[in-house]
């Protein structure tokens, strides 16, 4: 066992030594959410500032993302219970094929707003890592928290950071 | 089998960034994420059909590191 | 009584972690898994059924949080048949049965776009005993378009045949593996990985006649991958590998498989396999002494080395392997797949190499059954 924890210090060491492990996140905390124009699921403008005066939290989907369906059901949970206080969800897609989209957009349905950021500078500007991210936007347009990913145990987290937001309103 | 080498280094290059593909952004992985593209195949199969190869030819490895021996004939 | 297909053990040879992009790279899989399989071996040369295996085995894969994930399996092999004693050859083969356990156990802690997992693993039989360690660490850049993959294994095995022609002979294997993967374009990524083992101690096969090999062995092996998305939702995986060692042998081998999802979760994937090798140095062709008869090898007193084996496996010769597998996802996580090949050696089949030329041809049919649940 000894020369198994010796390699295993190795390997960490190796690891540690030659990586940096904690990349600075664009878009973070407190930088102001950056202007879009997007169209909409069926035609209509979504603009990022037409919502300033309510908690924004912009998902950044696409159809073939696990994860993002999974969001999907919450997503439509949180907008139910949330709304009437002012949080608004806009989910931006970014499925390469729009069939696809719209095919997840027809089995799934949702009671938020969807907009279609394919072809886009949006998520590139957004610095989207990782399928799903999602951005709490306070009003006047801060950013207030980033998140990457979605997973069950992620849910309780998010919500109490939506109803902080929405206290601060 | 030059070709294998040749490929081999060919990934290094594009990996230290000598030639100029574009990286491939996270909202272009829809087809990347499908199970079939990535390396990973179901580990029971994939160790059943290593070991038959490993015991009835005499060439092995390119897989894995300390997989265990077997007195194999 | 005398073992014939070593254990399915092969523990962490673990494919290199592949890119999971919709998901956190750098978390553990969000459930579980635990899946079951059977396998049946069957081989024969001409005129005679040889081996025939059976082995049920269980996987388990455990998350713990985001940031742990332990796996375990094990497997029981069931052996029987005869063996050839030397070449192919199969007079005075004696009848068999034997039985062996092989477990394996790794754990792995998920870091952001880093993995490293430590696994143990073990083989008995009652004539080889195996015990393995491994470390294996990735790091992927900060688009996950590349990712990184070293790792180092250490095995001892210990062999005791019950012919007693050694007693407690010894044999000490360290391996090393770099491997890298990249993403080219939404539809392609690749995978290169090279592998060194080093080897020390017993390496002959106590059952048969006249086999004496080196106490030293090296193989040295890079094998490239390739996975591209067809239009129409199907992937052709590729792969190539190079083999060399101190023995003399070389190896080329070629692997073709296309996954194919049709309706209703079923997916199908027909595949092909070509290997070809060269012989070793010290491999002797069925051609006997006249004085000392069969199985000595011509000049077996005069060879100055000393070493020599009719090892089928160290001849040079060409295998083509057809095998076709179909699947099945099922609502509760459940899938079932059913996967057949049909695997054939030949000396003619060789490729670059000479000699081997009076060997039988060997073939053999591969059965597996698998069923697995997520949780």
């Amino acid at each position: 066992m000894l020369a198994v924890s010796k390699i295993s210090t190795m390997a960490i060491a190796i690891i540690l030594a030659g990586f940096s492990l904690h990349p600075a996140m664009a878009t973070e905390s407190g930088e102001m959410a950056p202007e879009f124009i997007l169209p909409g699921q069926s035609g209509q403008e979504v603009r990022l500032s037409d919502f300033k005066n309510k908690v924004i939290y912009l998902d950044f989907w696409a159809s073939w993302c696990g994860p993002c369906k999974q969001s999907f059901t919450w997503m439509n949970s949180m907008q139910t219970k949330y709304g009437a206080q002012g949080l608004q969800i806009i989910a931006v897609n970014l499925d390469a094929k729009a069939e696809d989209a719209r095919q997840f957009i027809l089995e799934n349905s949702s009671n938020f707003m969807i907009a279609m950021g394919t072809k886009t500078s949006i998520p590139a500007t957004y610095k989207i890592k990782v399928m799903p991210t999602s951005l709490l936007i306070g009003q006047g347009g801060k950013v207030i928290e980033r998140h990457a990913g979605f997973r069950d145990d992620d849910k309780s987290a998010l919500e109490s950071s939506i109803k902080q937001a929405l206290m601060h309103r | 089998m030059k070709l294998v080498a040749f490929a081999f280094s060919g990934a290094v290059l594009v990996c230290t960034g000598c030639t100029g593909l574009k990286p491939v952004q996270p909202w272009e992985k829809g087809n990347l994420a499908k199970p079939a593209m990535t390396f990973e195949t179901d580990p029971l199969e994939a160790r059943f059909m290593e070991h038959i190869y490993s015991s009835k030819e005499s060439v092995s490895g390119g897989s894995g590191v300390g997989g265990g021996g077997c007195g194999c004939n | 009584m005398p073992r014939i297909l070593g254990s399915a053990i092969l523990s962490a040879a673990m494919a290199l972690p592949g890119l999971i992009p919709s998901a956190h790279a750098d978390s553990a899989p969000e459930s579980g898994i635990i899946s079951l399989r059977y396998l049946s071996y069957r081989d024969k040369q001409p005129g005679l059924d040889r081996i025939t295996v059976s082995a049920p085995s269980l996987y388990i894969l455990f998350p713990v949080g985001r940031e742990w994930a332990f796996s375990g399996s094990r497997v029981m092999d069931s052996v029987s048949g005869a063996s050839s004693r030397y070449h192919s050859s199969i007079s005075g083969a004696s009848r068999m049965h034997d039985t062996r356990q092989a477990n394996d156990f790794n754990a792995t802690r998920y870091f952001e776009r880093a993995t490293l997992s430590i696994g143990a693993a073990n083989s008995t039989e009652h004539d080889y005993k195996s015990e393995a360690v491994n470390v294996t660490g990735t790091v992927s850049s900060e688009d996950n378009n590349t990712t990184w993959t070293l790792g180092f294994g250490n095995t001892n095995d210990s062999i005791n045949p019950v012919n007693n022609i050694v007693v407690n002979e010894k044999k000490h294997t360290r391996d090393y593996l770099l491997g890298l993967s990249q993403v080219l374009t939404p539809n392609d990524i690749v995978q290169a990985s090279m592998t060194y083992a080093n080897g020390h101690g017993y390496f002959n096969d106590p059952y048969k006649m006249v086999d004496n090999r080196p106490r030293d062995r090296s193989q040295s092996a890079i094998l490239a991958k390739w996975n591209h998305y067809l239009e129409g939702d199907s992937v052709l995986q590729s792969s190539c590998r190079y083999y060399w060692d101190n023995y003399g042998i070389r190896g080329d081998t070629l692997a073709l498989n296309w996954v194919k999802p049709l309706s209703n979760g079923v997916t199908v994937s027909p595949s092909v396999r070509y290997h070809t090798q060269s012989a070793a140095n010290f491999y002797y062709d069925p051609v006997y002494d006249p004085l000392l008869g069969a199985p000595f090898p011509l000049g077996f007193l005069s060879n100055p080395t000393g070493f020599y084996s009719p090892d089928q496996r160290l001849s040079a010769f060409g295998a083509i392997t057809a095998g076709f597998k179909i699947s099945k996802s099922m609502a509760g996580g459940w899938e079932a797949d059913m996967r057949a090949d049909y695997y054939q050696q030949k000396s003619g089949w060789r490729w670059f190499a000479k000699g081997s030329p009076g060997l039988e041809k060997l073939t053999a049919i591969i059965l597996q059954l698998g069923l697995s649940k997520k949780f």
